[in-house]
């Protein structure tokens, strides 16, 4: 102020230079005065911007934690298993499967080689060397007893299934018959690892239970 | 001065792309999660393994008595079983108790597999096939050891699922 009144006296000798240092300090006075303008309605305008930030935030976190939510509800081991959930694929394994263990349980002196033959298509892996194993035994006694065996799949139940393995519960009837006795009929469980392979269930794996 | 505008204005589309985005991902992340809350399957997936695991339970259940503990015993078949089963069970509980006592046999149950073969999930009705080894020990003689194989029907209660029917998987009757 006092500067001010200063130049207001010197401005009697020289007004243009006055007029522009005046024009100036308008100037320079200005400029903060305008810088400033912000400052007064900073805290009232930064609220809604922290208020939107949180909300973003916040939206971005629902977002996230319901999807993980989501997932969590939906894979489960319960639901990686689609047995029965699934129940095209259920009944197609437990029918490939029953029929596969009809046909390589089954022989009779005559079409050894049938069962041989069915049994390289319908197993594979470690049921396959187990099959082969047994097999040169029951090929020898089927020729000198004259023993007919015939599987039949009373129930199959698929515990376990997905996109390529299952496996399964079979209750199985086997009738022994022997040329002039009555047959026998015993009962047998198997657990039973199936590979899908080309479209078709194989058996890879079996334990009595 | 037009510089900062220009700032602002792009700070502020890009606050609202934020907000859309964000609101987009809250949306999202909804419609996944009810989604998965409405998935019957999920539902169904998991009556699955609550009916087999109680299916296992309750055979077992009904395969284990000792004649020293036979009301402890008898209460745990009760327990698992409902409907004409159970009706039965209570039925014939005097009698059944009377013939354990006279043979004071002990009969314990192991489980070896068992698998839900069907589930209706709205009816609460399921089947279920179980493979077990029994093994029954009389006073005299060493202990019978017998695999076994079972056919349950399961039933769901308001206390989750419980027997309905049970018997052996019949032997011999399969023509064809």
């Amino acid at each position: 102020m006092k500067e001010r009144g200063g130049t207001a006296v010197v401005s009697t000798d020289t007004g243009t230079d006055t007029e522009t240092r005046e024009a100036e300090e308008a100037e320079d006075a200005g400029a903060p005065a305008e810088e400033d303008l912000p400052d007064p309605s900073g805290p009232a305008r930064r609220w809604p911007r922290i208020a939107a930030a949180f909300l973003v935030l916040a939206l971005l976190a629902t977002g996230v934690a319901l999807f993980a939510e989501g997932r969590a509800l939906r894979d489960t081991p319960a639901t990686s298993n689609r047995a029965l959930t699934d129940s095209e694929a259920t009944t197609r394994v437990a029918g490939d499967v029953s029929n596969a263990l009809g046909k390589v349980f089954s022989y009779s002196p005559q079409a050894t080689a049938v069962t041989k033959e069915s049994a390289k298509q319908l197993l594979a892996g470690k049921a396959l060397q187990q099959y082969a194993a047994l097999f040169g035994q029951v090929e020898k006694q089927a020729a000198d007893q004259k023993l007919t065996l015939t599987t039949h799949v009373v129930r199959a139940g698929v515990t376990r299934l997905t996109d390529d393995s299952a496996h399964l519960l079979v209750f199985l009837d086997q009738v022994y018959e022997r040329q002039g006795k009555p047959a026998t009929t015993a009962a047998a469980q198997l657990s039973v690892t199936a590979r899908l392979r080309d479209g078709h269930w194989t058996v890879v794996e079996i334990a009595s239970r | 001065m037009a510089r900062v505008r220009m700032t602002g204005n792009a700070l502020t589309t890009a606050a609202v792309v934020l907000a859309v985005a964000a609101a987009g991902a809250a949306a999202w992340g909804g419609v996944s999660w009810y989604d998965a809350a409405q998935d019957e399957s999920a539902a169904y997936a998991q009556s699955r393994d609550e009916a087999l695991a109680a299916g296992e339970q309750a055979v077992q259940n009904m395969n284990t008595l000792d004649h020293r503990k036979l009301a402890k015993g008898l209460d745990s078949w009760e327990d698992s079983t409902t409907g004409e089963l159970h009706r039965q069970l209570v039925d014939g509980r005097s009698a059944f108790a009377k013939q354990i006592q006279q043979a004071k046999t002990v009969s314990t149950a192991q489980i070896l597999s068992g698998a839900v073969t069907e589930l209706d999930d709205r009816a609460g009705q399921a089947g279920v096939m179980v493979a077990l080894r029994v093994t029954v020990t009389a006073p005299k003689g060493k202990p019978a050891v017998k695999e076994s194989r079972m056919l349950g029907k399961l039933t769901r209660t308001s206390e989750g699922w419980k027997l309905s029917a049970l018997g052996q998987a019949p032997v011999g009757n399969t023509a064809g």
